[in-house]
């Protein structure tokens, strides 16, 4: 493709995450001021003041001389797996003092088996994955446990 | 040089056998995500106890230098650093694996470790004394200015926007600010949440913005996680000897850069991996393909990391300074053993640390094979693992590794949303580089920054304490080369045409 053909877009999205980025800049800069040591407030006020300076750089950048975005292919593929994948991490860990990391893990290593199965389903993989499963998070959460001597919660209904 | 009595005593079998079981275990346990280096130190350092002095340091550093080189398995096949100094393995590294040559890249990261290892364990063998004055030479400002310039770097070298570099290292700075202030302990950026009072834990947020993308994108379609090739290419050995021959210069600069940057303390592999990372890519006669899966890339990164391991030794031993993390818990290991680091250790106690350095060189060698095998062995197993059993997996290992760190849910819950952020941001063209390095030097910035200025306030002479020292100067010189240098290279071609056509 030669150069001409290539049509300079403007990076919108780039631009949106920059006024994000502006918006976290100011309310760090914000809570700052709550700060009464000056050793406190220094180093994060100038980051803080870098991130906007650069943030309206870009924008400004984008909107006189767009050089064209390549997005990813991040699009592509289902949503709802992946927002089932981040749900189900969520709250494994919202029940884990109450489950306990085995039996959270258990759980959750199941649900995230399903999800990203693509397979069908045939005899020996509903007898074999659960099995392997199984094997893993229980080995892993010896050698934790055990080995490494890593606090793993317990769960409060098996206290 | 020390005698060849210090090489007998390090080559007795049980010092042998010490060396691989430290490189092994250092190796596995630098593999998983969220197990750094330090972790595996510490966790077997109670091991050495009743170990004598040379035969405890001999296996610390086989455990120290496998769990670097172990950091870049992850890497490569997972696009997850391992451990934070194998950051810059995944821009090439993750590449070549994606286009089939996982086996490949795995066998090259050894032999470049191996190779910085050799080198790093070498300098130390040579050249500790004078070198340890390097540690010294740096102050606070010194520090600020090398964790900018490590940003600087990685901001340059995140593929596409400079400024979106920039930014997100910001970002990873303001998030290092979180939490108790270190200097004052006044409470930053925790709008009233106790679980932010212990800030963001830099490991966790490093699983988080590198894994958990990698996850959300291998959920959501069938494909496979690597291209997967069905003849086996066995360790491909001799063609990654040959790659690293070529490119030999590269290699041995790359060393020697980790070394001098990891006598710095703190500064650590990440940044020295960086810094060669920058440097090769520069020099390189292919340095277009860089971040698109050039063998040289792996090259520098590994052989850099893993010659900090050495290069940190140095001030640990001359000085009694940490270079590293590791070096640290090493440290008190020694303190415990009643051995005392200083220049006399080196006269005194020689016996103790002319042992323990070519029982350096004997893990360093040993890890060819030993990093041969396991590199193979985690190949196969993420290619043939199907993928509804490699994602839950890798998020098991993902919640357990960050929970083991501070032994928090809370982090665990950071982390993935960390990485769901990272997702959004990577989207819109912000690599998650920046960010975790923002964090990780966050800490020596803030320190170096507000220390000068403190000193500098004080004398009143704030410009001068910031940009009147010779060091500092060298530094910023550097970083200015790193973010003007594309430009200047880009517009280089053009002013040479104009200035040729107009002496047509």
């Amino acid at each position: 493709m030669s150069d001409q053909s290539i049509n300079p877009a403007r990076d919108t999205g780039g631009m949106v995450m920059a006024c994000v980025f502006i918006l976290i800049a100011s309310i760090s800069l914000w809570d700052t001021t709550n700060m009464m040591d000056s050793d406190s407030y220094v180093f994060p006020r100038a980051i803080a003041i870098a991130m906007i300076v650069m943030s309206l750089f870009l924008i400004i950048w984008n909107i006189v001389r767009p050089a064209g975005f390549m997005q990813e292919e991040h699009q592509k593929g289902s949503a709802a797996r992946r927002i089932f994948l981040v749900a189900v991490m969520l709250l494994s860990c919202l029940v884990m003092p109450w489950l306990g990391f085995l039996i959270s893990g258990i759980v959750t290593f199941g649900l995230l088996m399903l999800v990203s199965m693509y397979d069908p389903w045939t005899r020996g993989r509903k007898i074999v994955y659960p099995l392997v499963a199984g094997v893993i998070v229980v080995g892993f959460y010896t050698l934790f446990s055990k080995l490494l001597l890593v606090p793993l919660p317990v769960g409060l209904l098996f206290e | 040089m020390p005698g060849i009595e210090y090489i007998l005593a390090a080559l007795t079998p049980f010092n042998i056998f010490l060396a691989i079981t430290g490189v092994i275990a250092g190796t596995v346990i630098g593999s998983l995500p969220g197990l750094t280096a330090t972790m595996a130190v510490a966790v077997l350092v109670p091991i050495t106890f009743s170990m004598e002095p040379s035969s405890a340091l001999i296996m610390m550093g086989a455990i120290y230098t496998g769990a670097i080189y172990g950091g870049a398995y992850a890497a490569i096949l997972l696009n997850t650093p391992g451990t934070p100094s194998a950051i810059a393995t995944t821009f090439d590294g993750f590449p070549m694996a994606k286009r089939g040559e996982g086996d490949l890249a795995v066998s090259i990261a050894c032999i470049a470790s191996v190779t910085g290892g050799l080198v790093g364990a070498a300098f130390l063998l040579m050249l500790s004394p004078p070198l340890a004055k390097v540690a010294l030479a740096f102050g606070p400002v010194e520090y600020f200015w090398l964790a900018i310039f490590g940003l600087t770097l990685i901001s340059a070298l995140s593929e596409g926007n400079l400024l979106k570099g920039l930014i997100g290292a910001c970002f990873g700075l303001l998030l290092a600010c979180v939490g108790i202030a270190e200097i004052s302990a006044d409470v930053r950026f925790t709008f009233g949440s106790q679980v932010l009072l212990g800030g963001i834990e830099t490991v966790s947020a490093l699983i988080g913005l590198y894994c958990i993308p990698v996850l959300i994108d291998l959920v959501a379609t069938p494909d496979k996680h690597l291209k997967v090739t069905h003849q086996s290419r066995g360790f491909r050995f001799l063609e990654a000897l040959a790659l690293s021959w070529k490119a030999k210069f590269s290699l041995i600069r790359s060393s020697v850069i980790g070394t001098l940057v990891g006598i710095l303390p703190g500064a650590g592999g990440s940044i020295a991996g960086l810094v060669s990372y920058s440097e090769a890519r520069r020099t390189s006669k292919q340095s277009e393909n860089f971040g698109k899966g050039e063998p040289e890339g792996i090259m520098a990164t590994e052989s850099a990391n893993n010659a900090t391991v050495g290069g940190g030794f140095i001030p640990t031993l001359v000085l009694g300074i940490p270079g590293t993390p590791p070096d640290a818990v090493i440290l008190g290991a020694l303190l415990i053993q009643g051995v005392k680091t200083g220049p006399s250790l080196f006269t005194e106690g020689g016996s103790i640390v002319y042992t323990f350095i070519y029982g350096l060189f004997l893990a360093t060698i040993l890890m060819l094979p030993v990093g041969l095998v396991i590199g193979r062995y985690a190949y196969r197993t993420i290619i043939t693992v199907p993928k509804a059993m490699l994602v839950p997996t890798v998020a098991f290992m993902t919640v357990i590794g960050t929970y083991a760190i501070r032994n928090s849910i809370s982090d665990i819950i950071i982390m993935i949303l960390l990485g769901v952020v990272g997702w959004i941001l990577n989207r819109f063209g912000f690599s998650p580089s920046p960010i975790v390095l923002g964090l990780i030097l966050g800490r020596i910035a803030e320190q170096g920054f507000v220390q000068a200025w403190t000193i500098g306030a004080a004398t009143e002479e704030l410009g001068k304490m910031f940009f009147g020292r010779p060091i500092s100067l060298v530094i910023i010189a550097f970083i200015l080369i790193s973010l003007f240098y594309p430009v200047i290279r880009a517009r280089l071609p053009k002013l040479t045409l104009f200035r040729g056509k107009n002496n047509e």
